[in-house]
């Protein structure tokens, strides 16, 4: 198995009790990319990502991060955005910085500055103060101050508003490396991040149902991502 | 170290609050008690049922707080981050493991220091029938280390319940019960079961250890300690498991 392929995910499945979140899906990542993970709410997507983190454990199927199963040393290697609220409340955002730092050997401190600056977030004010739009930056500062080789964010512009919205695109297009980072971002919002997108996986109920690269899909159908996302999940 | 210790200052740092409040409770009861006694309106003896009261809680405290620590991770989502970091399984297990421990001191300390300054008179009183401070502070501490791996088992037990309660999707609370009552009575088995491999270990002399022959003269009690051995092992053991389930197969809530 090739070593420049950030992420391959083959014939992955994943059962809860009242639903298969996955039904072998099989993906190959190569290095130095940013995917977008398209498909409607309960298609799957968040499932993957967390199969990927080890935040579940798939029922079949293989996963390799660089080249390896999923393990301590990989988890090393990936910055994990969750949909869901992650942060300890309590702390102030430069606890939550210094907390997260003490775990990563590839996190920036200067980078972590910069994003601050750029994100506009005071680092003395408490989690538990901050609006959804300001949290969910945080959590972005969190993962793009690390020198991660795989970037998952998990919906990031989720019930965000507008501002905070652009302030993301803009921050993952300031921060993302090519040539050391691959991202996968998990949305259902199309619209606002196709420009971001070099090639897009389209996951329907567990499936894969179209995937590639951005601008081959664009030539190959005349139309835009966003639009083709409409006609497929209509 | 530093990670290990990154996590433990989180996990005290997250009950502060309920630490405070709880020190707060146990210094207001025995303030009320003192002056109801002080006023006359209550006989001396309630000062026993004030110190009492807290020590008979304080159990029952780190069996919700050893449950509570982990379920808070699950409720307020930040399990997400523990579960993604790059650390063994045991050293997130141990920090709270710990801190439960800390805290457990912590309002054990509140408790003593506060029934030196509320009924000062009658601890004064009650050293008249003991051998001595010295022989109190010693065996006091002595108590305390061995209620440490009491406390210890209880939060590992605990532990050990929510994670693998944490691997189904469903029945969460009876797997957890039964793992609880299950993982009692299998370490317990397995200090009967090992209680031969460690038969070579002297009896500990506990009358000479807490020095009770300063207390009556002429007791013995000696404390076979074979049995025991096989028990601290399994207890051992489930915490290797409960970090090894932790590490590699709970779940977030889907």
């Amino acid at each position: 198995m090739s070593t420049n392929q950030a992420l391959v995910v083959r014939d992955l499945k994943k059962k809860y009790p009242k639903a298969d979140a996955l039904k072998g899906v099989s993906l190959s990542l190569p290095q130095g990319e940013i995917w977008g993970l398209l498909g409607p709410n309960g298609s799957g997507k968040s499932t993957l990502l967390k199969c990927v983190v080890g935040l579940v454990t798939p029922d079949g199927g293989d996963i390799t991060i660089s080249g390896q199963p999923p393990s301590r040393e990989t988890k090393a290697q990936v910055a994990f955005v969750p949909e869901v609220e992650n942060l300890y409340r309590w702390m102030t955002i430069r606890q939550a910085i210094d907390f997260t730092a003490t775990f990563y050997e590839d996190w920036e401190h200067e980078r972590v500055e910069e994003l601050l600056n750029f994100m506009r977030l005071d680092p003395t004010k408490k989690i538990s103060s901050l609006s959804k739009g300001m949290r969910a930056r945080l959590k972005l500062i969190l993962a793009l101050s690390r020198r991660a080789p795989l970037i998952l964010l998990d919906e990031p512009f989720s019930g965000i508003d507008p501002a905070s919205r652009d302030r993301i695109v803009e921050g993952i297009v300031r921060q993302f490396k090519s040539e050391e980072q691959t991202m996968i971002i998990s949305t259902h919002a199309v619209g606002d991040t196709e420009q971001l997108f070099d090639a897009v996986v389209f996951l329907d109920e567990g499936t894969v149902s179209l995937q590639g690269n951005a601008e081959d899909l664009r030539r190959q159908y005349g139309r835009s991502i966003n639009d083709l996302f409409k006609e497929v999940f209509a | 170290m530093k990670s290990f210790l990154r996590l433990l200052r989180k996990d005290l740092e997250a009950s502060r609050w309920p630490m405070g409040f709880l020190s707060a409770i146990t210094l207001g009861i025995m303030l009320l008690v003192s002056l109801k006694i002080a006023t006359g309106g209550w006989p001396t003896q309630a000062a026993i049922a004030a110190v009492t009261f807290p020590l008979v809680f304080l159990p029952l405290w780190v069996l919700w707080q050893s449950f509570q620590t982990l379920r808070t991770e699950w409720r307020e989502d930040t399990v997400y981050t523990l579960l993604v970091l790059p650390e063994p399984g045991w050293k997130i297990m141990l920090a709270k493991l710990s801190a439960i421990l800390l805290e457990y001191t912590v309002l054990l300390v509140v408790t003593v220091v506060g029934m030196l300054i509320f009924f000062f008179p009658m601890v004064q009183e009650a050293m008249l029938v003991l051998p001595g401070a010295g022989w109190v502070v010693r065996n006091g501490i002595l108590l305390y280390v061995f209620s440490l791996f009491m406390i210890a088992s209880t939060i590992i037990f605990v532990q050990l319940a929510f994670v693998v309660s944490k691997m189904v999707g469903r029945l969460q609370g009876l797997v957890a019960l039964w793992t609880l009552l299950l993982s009692g009575w299998l370490v317990d088995r397995l200090g009967i079961l090992l209680e031969p491999l460690f038969g070579w270990i002297p009896t500990i002399p506990v009358h000479a250890l807490f020095r009770l022959n300063e207390l009556k003269q002429g007791m013995v009690a000696d404390w076979n300690i074979a049995p025991e051995i096989g028990t601290w092992l399994g207890t051992l053991a489930l915490l290797v498991l409960t970090s090894y389930i932790f590490e590699h197969y709970v779940e977030v809530n889907g």
